[in-house]
């Protein structure tokens, strides 16, 4: 499994592409709370997913739960048919935010800062 | 004609859980399911064998995991023997569907995927037992 990040203005994107296992999931756990206190918006593009197991599904739900502790949006895009299958046999779909594409995860972001009182 | 099986002796490491993945799609495809059902198959026992990991032996890497899966008359039979902690089972599918709790997806999954799935305390072991069935169209 492969994780990189970008800054895209004041949002976050986490790509990852790979196999989401037991053995794999503590790594894409560790990337997504070190950079979830960090923005305003994390998306992760789970295009390039080819598998995920309830670890990873488990992942997603404790850093959804802490982005609503630390007031952040945490989307999800890219959903193959092979990862929606898990979400749906996992009954969490719904508790997610859950879009197509980067451009629509990137609309949920807000925008630059007012300027500096001048 | 004799049917399709696979067995592995393999160690509780998560490494191996691709090399499982990828022989038991192979197995359930050749056996004729579609590629949904063989992908929430595969992702059935693959659950099943991080439980073993991951509760049975604690995370441990060196315990010993026994995977037997055969092809029957109706559909695929599948046992997993361990030596680790027995599950508790009052933990299994304890979990509230739908809620926003990280833990107990696996078993949700496991009981929806199979037909039938069974836990027994032997003298080698813990053994899982699980079943699914071949819907063939006609």
């Amino acid at each position: 499994m492969k994780i990189s990040i970008r800054d895209v203005g004041l949002a976050k994107i986490v790509e990852v592409d790979g196999d989401v296992d037991l053995g794999t999931s503590g790594a894409l756990r560790r990337t997504l709370f070190a950079a979830l206190p960090e923005t305003s918006v994390l998306a992760l593009n789970l295009q390039a997913i080819r598998y995920i197991d309830s670890s990873g599904i488990a992942t997603l739900i404790e850093v959804l739960n802490d982005s609503r502790r630390l007031n952040k949006q945490f989307i999800l895009f890219g959903l193959s048919t092979a990862v929606e299958e898990v979400f749906r046999l996992t009954h969490v779909i719904r508790i997610f935010r859950i879009v197509e594409t980067e451009q629509e995860a990137l609309d949920d972001a807000p925008g630059p800062p007012a300027g500096g009182g001048l | 004609m004799t049917g399709f099986q696979v067995s592995f002796a393999m160690a509780s490491d998560p490494r191996y859980l691709p090399v499982v993945r990828g022989a038991v799609g192979a197995l359930t495809a050749a056996i004729g399911w579609d590629e949904a059902e063989c992908r929430a198959i595969v992702l059935a026992l693959d659950e099943a064998i991080a439980n073993i990991m991951r509760h049975a032996y604690q995370g441990r890497s060196d315990g010993l995991i026994e995977l037997q899966c055969r092809e029957s008359a109706d559909g695929l039979e599948v046992s997993l023997l361990d030596r680790g902690e027995p599950p508790d089972l009052s933990k299994i599918c304890a979990r509230e569907v739908g809620c926003n709790l990280p833990g107990g997806l696996g078993t949700h999954i496991i009981r929806d995927v199979m037909d039938s799935v069974s836990y027994q305390r032997t003298e080698s072991g813990n053994r899982f037992l699980a079943v699914k069935r071949l819907r063939k169209n006609t």
